[in-house]
């Protein structure tokens, strides 16, 4: 089975969380591992409070991914991000907590995770993930996404 | 909130893109509030409505109970004439809402909330 491990998707009784909780994290398995792809997931309602004024923040996530056996499920996704809603954090730390997190449950060949944080005090903050397997395939696209990245800044509209 | 003096007649618009509140399923909603009057001499500091829509986080209500959620701290804060709120939804299952509660008015929405490009 691909998905027998499967306990959020489907199970019509969702509990939410509102402290960080990566345990809730599930994954399923990649049919297609012989072929490298990308998935991109959007997640526009990313919230997390500054870890000082407690005041809260906004965001968009972006998570690229070239899976390798496992894929992260994204109801799982969702719940484990919503778990950030209490939590203190500066918007370069949680972009880096994310993509640890999925790189350690997926151990995907390739991942990035962009933050898209609405401005405080007129300043919006954009840090990127980026991680690679040591094959010279996922590295050299690593490489060449970490040189390029925001040569064409993001706009959210 | 607390009350602030301002010229009557003075034609007040306020919007935040960063509305959250709690189903009673526990998920989150979010969305975008627009707040519209016109001041008969009063208004509240910008401080205390933003303390206001963050207390808002913890709150449990049904999604179509927040225009008059809002609408009603206001009524209950400061004297207003023609007072609207409208919130606009993020999709659940595919689906958005927009909640209006009060005087209609047109909502003006900013096209790039990083206000660049």
């Amino acid at each position: 089975m691909r998905a027998e491990e499967l306990l959020k998707l489907g199970s019509g009784d969702t509990e939410y969380k509102y402290e960080y909780s990566p345990e809730l994290l599930e994954t399923f398995e990649n049919a297609h591992q012989g072929n490298d792809y990308w998935v991109t997931l959007n997640a526009d309602e990313f919230t997390s409070l500054c870890p000082i004024t407690k005041q809260p923040d906004f965001g968009t996530l972006i998570i690229n991914y070239i899976p390798n056996v496992k894929m992260v499920e994204s109801k799982s996704l969702k719940l484990y991000l919503f778990s950030f809603i209490n939590n203190g954090e500066f918007h370069e730390d949680a972009v880096n907590k994310i993509g640890k997190d999925l790189v350690a449950l997926m151990e995907p060949k390739y991942l990035e995770v962009v933050g898209l944080f609405y401005p405080r005090g007129n300043v919006s903050i954009h840090p990127r993930f980026f991680y690679a397997r040591e094959e010279e395939t996922y590295q050299e696209i690593k490489r060449h996404r970490f040189l390029n990245a925001n040569l064409n800044p993001q706009r959210v509209n | 909130m607390k009350v602030m003096k301002i010229q009557k007649g003075t034609r007040v618009e306020l919007s935040s893109n960063e509305l959250l509140f709690l189903a009673h399923s526990g998920q989150p909603y979010r969305g975008s509030v627009f707040v519209a009057f016109e001041s008969v001499g009063e208004s509240f500091d910008m401080l205390d409505f933003k303390r206001y829509l963050t207390s808002l986080r913890s709150l449990t209500l049904n999604a179509e109970d927040i225009a008059f959620e809002i609408h009603s701290r206001i009524n209950a804060s400061i004297q207003t004439k023609e007072l609207g709120v409208t919130v606009e939804l993020s999709a659940r299952g595919g689906i958005t809402q927009r909640l209006s509660y009060g005087a209609a008015f047109e909502v003006r929405k900013r096209a790039n909330i990083f206000q660049v490009g």
